[in-house]
């Protein structure tokens, strides 16, 4: 289920961190992808709001830590009609 | 580019670098503030032009460290946020008493010292203006922190030198507007402030500084002409229906088009046609239409015929010895717009939008394609010799550049040192003329006599031929000498309008500045006093080696250390001692 939204976040990634998304899975984080640092991390963030039309918030933004969580935050944002 | 997603960016803009293969162009941002969202969204719009921009950011709050570190950059671009001056300035400042307000504000002006000074070698600096903006929308009236953001663009606006240019902040905010433009989560954790929204918006409004100094700057504005330039199709509806005049209504936007083509044309952008229609018919609109601003004057090339557009841009491009690149095309038809973009992605083509009334937006939002930092009055005069280079088609020779087109003038001065003969003609230059002087000081014939017999002021001038005539007295300069100290002053320096554009000041100035050097002096004082008129001499010392010591809205002062001047020896100029 929700492949779609997986896929689309593991594009947002590859082009964030500069990887290949083959590289990504659930366990991704800071601490298996070398350029995910704090900078990076607000690219991250500001792409995926951009991807999927939500505003995160603060405590989301500190939750999104891994690939994992990233998707767990986002499908409680997003209303069901748009997965 | 709006309309691009941040991660596409991020995307396209890495594709692109990898496969541009020229030199990089390097560009630093300095800031005290987080901003490296604007690497790629920077870069990208500039690697599209085919320029390799390479974006680095300079240490967080580091900026006067880093003016020196980065000054080898091709340009450094400085984020100076008013509100991290000092940590929480924008609440803090309303409690702040007059001294510590004072040393704030002298602490900062040291700090742009500093940094102008570090970046006085580097070819182009932008800096950002300071704003309140941010944190001040709400107020009536202007608080401290406004205040203080005045008090400093004040204080930069009078430092900056030639290579400097300020941004105005507040236009990129209003373009994306104030809510869009901030991003206030990251502020108190990271100090980052802006959003990528508000990134592209500054990037594009760059990019014209940053094309200019890379010679990238559109060269030339090429109409299509029924529906573009006037309302309504002359081979159907006549030469009296069509509409370009504020009388009609169709007619309103049309008169507002052609008077910003003419404005265009006046700052030196060439302004052709590329139109389907009888050439004959044409030629009578442009002569004799009531309402058309346009006149054969302005119009350095017409090709008004029959052939297809493509044809005929090329033959444009050629004719003007211009690259295709160079070229912006507009059109109303969407069949003539996509041919173009298809078979010369190298034009830049604006369609007359649907909506006629944004036309005139459109068009002035563009403006930036022909952005030139250092417009002179060749670029003036260069109008005119395309226009001459089109009509000579029966000339075989092409001339690739001014220089090329100048050497063909076959040009001679003959200097005159202290001629008394001429004295009335040198007092009438110096009544009349505007442009090119650098002082505007008047002198009756009295006073120019005065400086022909004192022994402490020497009185230059020169007549120029050339071959196709004389143009007779045309120059003039005089200069006061202190032979104790060895120092010159250059009171007086002008040229006539008519043979602007020809080079012949570089001339004048080398072979004034070797007298100089016989008569053993060291140093040569300058000055630049602005009128309405002479705008076009403002930069003429800084392009002559001197440097620049001081600067007003009204007055540049200048110096030369003798032995730094670097003469021009334009090869193409004879010059003949009287």
């Amino acid at each position: 289920m929700h492949n779609k939204v997986e896929d689309r976040i593991k594009n947002i990634m590859s082009a964030v961190f500069e990887i290949s998304t083959g590289e990504i899975n659930d366990e991704s984080s800071p601490d298996t992808i070398e350029s995910w640092d704090s900078l990076k991390h607000m690219n991250m963030v500001v792409a995926l709001e951009e991807e999927f039309n939500v505003q995160f918030t603060d405590d989301n933004i500190t939750e999104l830590i891994n690939m994992k969580l990233i998707k767990v935050v986002l499908l409680e944002r997003l209303p069901a009609d748009r997965l | 580019m709006r309309e691009l997603k941040y991660s596409e960016f991020l995307r396209l803009n890495k594709e692109l670098g990898t496969n541009l293969k020229s030199n990089p162009y390097n560009i630093t941002i300095l800031s005290n503030i987080t901003v490296h969202q604007i690497m790629e969204i920077l870069e990208y719009p500039l690697r599209t032009e085919g320029l390799n921009a390479n974006v680095e950011i300079g240490d967080y709050n580091n900026i006067v460290q880093d003016s020196k570190k980065y000054q080898d950059s091709n340009a450094v671009i400085v984020f100076w946020e008013l509100s991290n001056i000092v940590d929480g300035l924008q609440f803090r400042i309303e409690l702040f008493n007059n001294d510590q307000l004072d040393e704030i504000i002298e602490k900062t002006k040291s700090e742009i010292d500093l940094v102008l000074k570090n970046l006085g070698k580097t070819s182009l600096v932008l800096i950002n203006k300071f704003t309140g903006l941010h944190f001040c929308s709400f107020n009536l009236g202007k608080n401290n922190l406004e205040k203080l953001a005045d008090q400093l663009n004040q204080y930069l606006e009078n430092k900056i030198s030639v290579n400097v240019r300020l941004v105005e902040l507040e236009k990129v905010i209003t373009n994306v507007g104030l809510e869009e433009s901030l991003d206030l989560r990251y502020y108190y954790s990271s100090k980052a402030l802006y959003t990528v929204d508000f990134f592209k918006s500054y990037a594009e409004h760059v990019k014209p500084f940053i094309m200019s100094v890379n010679g990238k700057a559109r060269k030339a504005l090429i109409f299509d002409c029924d529906n573009t330039l006037w309302k309504g199709i002359l081979g159907e509806d006549g030469f009296d229906n069509i509409e370009m005049s504020t009388r009609t209504k169709g007619g309103a936007i049309f008169s507002e088009i052609q008077a910003m083509a003419l404005a265009l044309n006046k700052q030196g952008i060439l302004i052709g046609l590329c139109s389907k229609n009888n050439p004959e018919d044409v030629e009578g609109v442009i002569k004799t239409h009531p309402d058309m601003q346009l006149r054969e004057k302005h119009i350095t090339i017409n090709k008004s015929n029959w052939s297809d557009k493509v044809s005929n841009l090329k033959e444009i491009a050629q004719e003007l010895n211009i690259g295709l690149d160079s070229l912006v095309f507009v059109d109303d038809s969407s069949f003539e717009v996509n041919l173009i973009r298809e078979h010369l992605p190298e034009i830049t083509v604006l369609q007359v939008p649907e909506r006629l009334y944004v036309y005139p937006k459109m068009l002035r939002e563009n403006f930036g394609l022909f952005y030139n930092l250092s417009f002179t009055a060749e670029d003036r005069k260069k109008i005119d010799m395309y226009r001459q280079q089109v009509k000579r088609e029966t000339v075989k020779k092409k001339f690739t550049d001014i220089e090329d087109y100048l050497a063909s003038l076959e040009l001679k001065i003959t200097i005159h040192l202290d001629d008394e003969s001429i004295v009335p003609r040198m007092s009438q230059m110096s009544q009349k003329t505007n442009q090119f002087n650098l002082t505007t000081k008047r002198y009756t014939e009295d006073n120019i006599k005065n400086f022909i017999e004192n022994d402490a002021s020497k009185a230059f001038t020169f007549s120029v031929t050339d071959k196709f005539g004389d143009s007779g007295v045309t120059g003039l300069c005089i200069i006061n000498i202190d032979d104790d100290s060895k120092a010159a002053d250059i009171d007086t320096l002008m040229m006539s309008c008519r043979i602007i554009g020809r080079n012949l000041e570089y001339a004048f100035i080398d072979y004034i500045i070797d007298v100089l050097k016989e008569n053993k002096i060291n140093n040569v004082k300058a000055k630049y006093i602005r009128t309405q008129k002479n705008e076009q001499v403002k930069e003429f010392y800084d392009n002559c080696s001197f440097s620049l010591i001081e600067s007003t809205d009204t007055v540049r002062n200048y110096t030369l250390d003798i032995s730094n001047y670097e003469p021009k020896q334009l090869n193409y100029i004879e010059v003949n001692i009287a």
